[in-house]
């Protein structure tokens, strides 16, 4: 794929809005489309099967009509608009769903999307709650079976050297990101933080392959740049789950902030973990999907022995990333009815308290109707750290 | 903080049977018991969740358990959760969370800032523990990261987290496929359980006390499974209120022989009221199924309302944690920890097999039709509680699912040629909305609203019957 | 210097403008409008010839509340919540708490002792914690808002209304009045009702004294005693509450020349056009 060189992120944006289009042609020349949500599928198995994996989003403003009617309210309301979207037919390319074990919502509507959409393979992987010993055992054997039922559906093989290229593109896709990142460091950012979740979101639309490419060619973009696209502002780090869309961020740059770092699902979370590629592929991909990832879900002991140990044991990435991006403030995004997330919230602010850092905390639905609301409180606090 | 002692007390509730009237006497009784426990330091106390089949690991351990979604439940139906949801709140929590957790962590963060219990606590309030045993089970979030959330209030207290999954239905696959590591998963996660307590303890398993506690329970479920069976008499002589209260020994005293002899009670009352003919209604006319949901534990009184219109309660799935192991196709072993880890996968497997006989069908799906059938219900109520993700997704489409490939009720139609012909229509349902413990989600002049439509459509479908 | 400073709080029912030199010149206080539109600007004119000034006399303006944003005749927009600390730190020094009870949000504000937020919550996605529930029973019941607060204070037994939610206490509300309780009783346990939201909302923040309520709940004496108690701490409210926004969006202004006059840098200006602002 060739991007034109000078308008890149225009190249970016029409992929944005046009979510899945890349993929939608690729099916149609007779590649299989596997989707999956969340950070915990993974990709380097479906990539290895010989299929394209593809990050199922949600719209917000495609209110929620068909899932109602199946589906109660009071699950996860991403998960919900990304459930409405299917059941509307905009999704219609894939052969394919994975569900991994990340949260109730997944869980407890597994079945009402299996049975409800018409997609020919559905698999739910059952990713554990607990980091022990025993854990990692039981995963890589989740994993063989993952292996086995894409074998089965696709009548093929995925062999060891399969799954190790496949790490190896998708360290490379990683490595790119970080890339990326290091623009960020500059005051103001070299990238802004509307262009980047952007490039990362359509990141996980394409092959992984075409997805390298492009980072390559925004890494271009960046080098010559001469100047921000943002005015100076306070430096802001954005937390929460799964942010599939640029609004949130774009309201915070509008409105003069700078958001120059992330520990979100489509950010840091998913993108900066890296395989191990001196390990047993399955192995490494087991460490790296249940403990390299840091998400709440993931119960992790108190090994510390103290409320304060522990907060700097669970939320490092927090500290990490505020610190080497210099934040001034940071934005805990969080969905209503969101259980792992939510049951966080007090601990998270004690960390950030310790860290100095001060913290905005939004509890949001997923519509594009909150928009007001959200104006005043980031203006507010934006106000209030200046 | 809205003080929630009403002028008005709600009704006192009536049982079916004197089992489920000796209950609350008998909550009132253990939880002063764990207190007890506690100003005497002897025992190790345990916060922990129900239907983790640990039961007997615990027992055998000497363990005392503070099942903290009890305590919840009964500041619920004492209608003094509020102040402890609001508590939950100033601290950042959402009420969309599940409020037993919110309010299991607003009275502990209460109790350790005050260094005593909070004022006037519900029956003297919940002890504090030496330990928390957490566990999500692949089903509930909130059992996971509750006691992860109240540590930070009781920062010495350890929590051992055991993971229990099982593997679930896929329609193409078979799950004796996987359920070799699972059950090797959950059996090291039991044994490390079991390391974890000793440690705490400071004494040995005692697997020999072990094994006669796992074969009690094994006798007890076999038990609950017969005495609920009684249930399908023709008028069925205790209804799901009641069984609200008898979730109690089920729950939260598995694994003793109070809870076997209680079983044993229950069943020769049952089977004396079924040789007089004595139903939980005087004159029963509709049987009903609580098809799933927990209940509002503060509206308990909605049953009579039910039994008041001639709706009995013959079954429900929410609490019935047991089945006949006897019907339970799984690998036999002595050793006790790892029958345990069988049984797990066996009670959670356990309609598998027959949703896959029936096309479109599925194990909750499945379930519903059987007991619809062996319990002749007329019609499935469910109860969706805002705050519970674990219990209540998914209930609708249950709903939605059953209508569509269960249709038994016969009734006559005029078609457009203007012939009568019988067709056949699925069982009506009712869906009421409200909570676990949040009071003020719930609405008794709505919900009685509801429970009165639904009687009547009800009515209608006995009176136009096709037979 | 003699600068006057203007603040302008466009709110969702009301609309007020603060004129300011050393002190208050005027205050005034008009009806937002159905669209806004149409009366910001009417408000300021009325504001400026109250005072006897003309637009181009007022050194800054800044525009507050819901209806900031594209005020054609500001110098900027900032929100109401560093608005409001402003305004009350400038009425009462010592106050740390603020509880802002307007007619469809409610806020609750952390200010430290330079008067500079240091947390905030908000509520504005409900109308069962706002002043429209009040509206909404006192037309339940057939009486003037005003009277509402001195009525409830006659109550010797509050009633307790269950229902948080407007629609279903309006239900409880009428159930009430048919069993024969007297008004005072429901109107108390209504504000009651009201007060345990608010109290909900702002126990979120680490409340400490002074507490100072602002806005159209803090002219209720019902609803403020009805705070007071639920919180056990004394409450003060400024003599006119409505227009600590406005006060405090005219200090910003002062505030943000003298900065610029200190540290040379010139600031941004855009021309001001006195019209109807555009939605």
């Amino acid at each position: 794929m060739n991007y034109h060189k000078n308008n890149i992120f225009e190249e970016i944006f029409r992929l944005y809005r046009d979510y899945g289009s890349r993929v939608k042609r690729l099916n149609e020349e007779g590649k299989k489309i596997i989707g999956y949500v969340c950070s915990f599928v993974p990709l380097e198995i479906i990539h290895a099967s010989g299929c394209i994996p593809f990050r199922i989003r949600g719209d917000l403003n495609e209110p929620v009509t068909k899932a109602d009617s199946i589906l109660e309210p009071i699950i996860c309301p991403y998960y919900r608009s990304c459930f409405e979207l299917c059941l509307k037919e905009r999704y219609n390319f894939l052969s394919g769903i994975v569900i991994p074990h990340a949260c109730d919502s997944m869980v407890r509507s597994y079945s009402v999307w299996s049975y409800s959409l018409p997609y020919s393979y559905f698999h739910f992987v059952n990713v554990p709650t607990v980091c022990g010993e025993s854990s990692f055992e039981f995963f890589n054997s989740e994993l063989k079976t993952f292996i086995k039922s894409l074998e089965r559906f696709l009548n093929t093989k995925i062999t060891e050297d399969d799954l190790r290229r496949a790490i190896r593109i998708y360290n490379m896709n990683r490595d790119l990101i970080k890339n990326i990142y290091e623009f960020r460091k500059t005051s103001p950012p070299l990238i802004s933080g509307t262009e980047l979740i952007m490039t990362l979101i359509v990141g996980c639309s394409l092959p992984v392959e075409e997805a390298n490419q492009l980072f390559d060619e925004v890494i271009k973009e960046l080098k010559i740049r001469k100047s921000s696209p943002l005015r100076k502002g306070p430096r802001i780090l954005i937390d929460g789950p799964c942010l599939d869309n640029i609004e949130l961020i774009k309201l915070v740059e509008d409105l003069g902030g700078n958001v120059v770092a992330d520990t979100i699902c489509y950010g840091t979370r998913d993108q900066f973990p890296m395989t191990d590629e001196t390990k047993n592929p399955i192995e490494a991909l087991a460490e790296r999907y249940l403990d390299k990832l840091n998400c709440p879900k993931t119960y992790r002991e108190n090994k510390a022995g103290s409320f304060e140990g522990d907060i700097a044991n669970r939320f490092w990435d927090i500290g990490k990333y505020a610190k080497q991006f210099n934040v001034d403030g940071a934005i805990l995004y969080i969905y209503k009815y969101c259980d792992p997330f939510g049951f966080e919230v007090p601990a998270r602010k004690a960390y950030y308290n310790s860290i100095n850092v001060p913290l905005l905390h939004i509890e949001d639905i997923y519509s594009s109707g909150t928009i007001g609301q959200l104006r005043t409180r980031i203006q507010a606090f934006l106000e209030m750290i200046e | 903080m809205v003080d929630e002692k009403k002028d008005i007390k709600p009704k006192k509730r009536s049982t079916a049977t004197r089992a489920a009237a000796s209950i609350g006497p008998m909550v009132k009784e253990f939880i002063t018991g764990t207190l007890k426990a506690r100003a005497e330091g002897k025992q190790k106390l345990a916060y922990t969740f129900i239907v983790c089949h640990h039961d007997e690991i615990l027992r055998a351990m000497d363990v005392v358990p503070l099942w903290t979604e009890n305590f919840a439940g009964i500041c619920g139906a004492k209608r003094d959760a509020e102040r402890f949801l609001q508590r939950a709140e100033s601290l950042g929590l959402s009420r969309s969370l599940c409020t037993y957790a919110l309010c299991g962590i607003g009275f502990d963060q209460w109790r350790e800032e005050l260094g005593d219990m909070p004022p006037n606590a519900p029956w003297g309030g919940l002890a504090r523990p030496d330990f928390m045993i957490s566990s999500g089970q692949i089903l509930c979030d909130p059992r996971t990261k509750w006691y992860q959330a109240s540590q930070q209030f009781m920062p010495d207290v350890p929590i051992y987290n055991i993971d229990l999954p099982y593997p679930l239905f896929q329609r193409d696959r078979d799950h004796r496929e996987v359920w070799d590591y699972y059950h090797k998963y959950i059996v090291k996660q039991l044994r490390g359980l079991i390391s974890f307590l000793e440690e705490q303890t400071k004494k040995k398993m005692d697997y020999d006390r072990l094994s006669e506690l796992v074969d009690l329970t094994d006798r007890t479920w076999n038990l609950i499974d017969e005495t609920y069976s009684l249930r399908k008499a023709i008028p069925c002589p205790m209804g799901t209120g009641d069984a609200m209260n008898t979730m109690v020994p089920l729950c939260f005293m598995m694994a003793t022989e109070t809870a076997y002899n209680f079983f044993l009670d229950l069943k020769k009352e049952l089977e004396e009221k079924i040789a007089k003919g004595e139903g939980e209604v005087e004159n029963e006319k509709y049987r009903l199924m609580w098809g799933g949901g927990l209940p509002s534990w503060y509206a308990l009184n909605d049953f009579n309302y039910f039994n008041s219109k001639g709706a009995s309660f013959p079954v429900e799935t929410t609490y019935r944690m047991v089945v006949n192991l006897n019907e339970m196709d799984i690998p036999q072993t002595n050793d006790p920890v790892e029958h345990i880890a069988w049984r797990w996968l066996g009670f959670w497997t356990f309609w598998y097999d027959k949703a896959k006989q029936r096309p479109d069908s599925e194990p909750d799906v499945e379930r519903l039709i059987n007991w619809i059938e062996e319990y002749k219900i007329d019609g499935i109520v469910m109860h969706e509680a805002f705050s519970c993700r674990t219990w209540h997704v998914g209930l609708l489409w249950q709903l939605h699912q059953l209508s569509k490939i269960y249709k038994p009720i016969p009734i006559f139609e005029i078609g457009k040629d203007g012939e009568k012909r019988k067709v056949y229509r699925e069982l009506p349902s009712l869906v009421l909305e409200s909570d676990i413990i949040d009071i003020t989600s719930y609405s008794e002049v709505d919900t009685r609203n509801k429970i009165d439509a639904f009687i009547e459509t009800l009515e209608s479908i006995r009176l136009n019957r096709a037979n | 210097m003699e600068l006057y400073f203007a603040g302008i709080d466009i709110g969702s029912t009301m609309t007020k403008v603060v004129i300011l030199k050393d002190g208050i010149i005027t205050s005034i206080i008009g009806p937002t409008g159905p669209e806004h539109k149409r009366l910001a600007n009417k408000v300021m004119e009325d504001a400026l010839k109250k005072s006897n000034l003309t637009l181009d006399e007022i050194a800054y303006i800044v525009a507050t509340g819901y209806g900031r944003i594209n005020v054609p005749f500001s110098d900027k927009q900032i929100t109401e919540i560093t608005c409001h600390a402003k305004g009350v730190k400038y009425l009462f020094p010592k106050a740390r708490t603020i509880i802002d009870i307007g007619g469809q949000d409610v806020k609750g504000i952390k200010i430290d002792g330079n008067g500079r937020v240091n947390d905030f919550v908000m509520n504005d996605k409900c109308a069962a914690g706002t002043g429209r529930f009040i509206e909404v029973i006192a037309h339940t019941l057939g009486i003037e808002l005003s009277d509402v607060g001195d009525i409830s204070l006659k109550s010797r037994n509050p009633s307790t209304i269950s229902n948080i939610c407007t629609i279903w206490a309006q239900q409880e509300v009428a159930a009430s009045l048919a069993e024969g309780i007297p008004v005072s009783d429901i109107l108390a346990g209504i504000h009651r009702s009201l007060a345990d939201r608010i109290v909900r909302l702002i126990s979120r923040l680490k409340i400490e004294d002074e507490i100072i309520v602002t806005g159209g709940g803090a002219k209720n004496k019902g609803l403020i005693y009805a705070i007071s108690g639920l919180l056990d701490r004394e409450l003060r409210v400024p003599n006119e509450p409505l227009i600590t926004g406005a006060l405090g969006a005219a200090l910003m202004g002062k505030e943000i020349l003298e900065r610029s006059i200190k540290s040379n840098i010139p600031i941004e200006k855009r021309k001001r056009i006195l019209e109807e602002v555009e939605v």
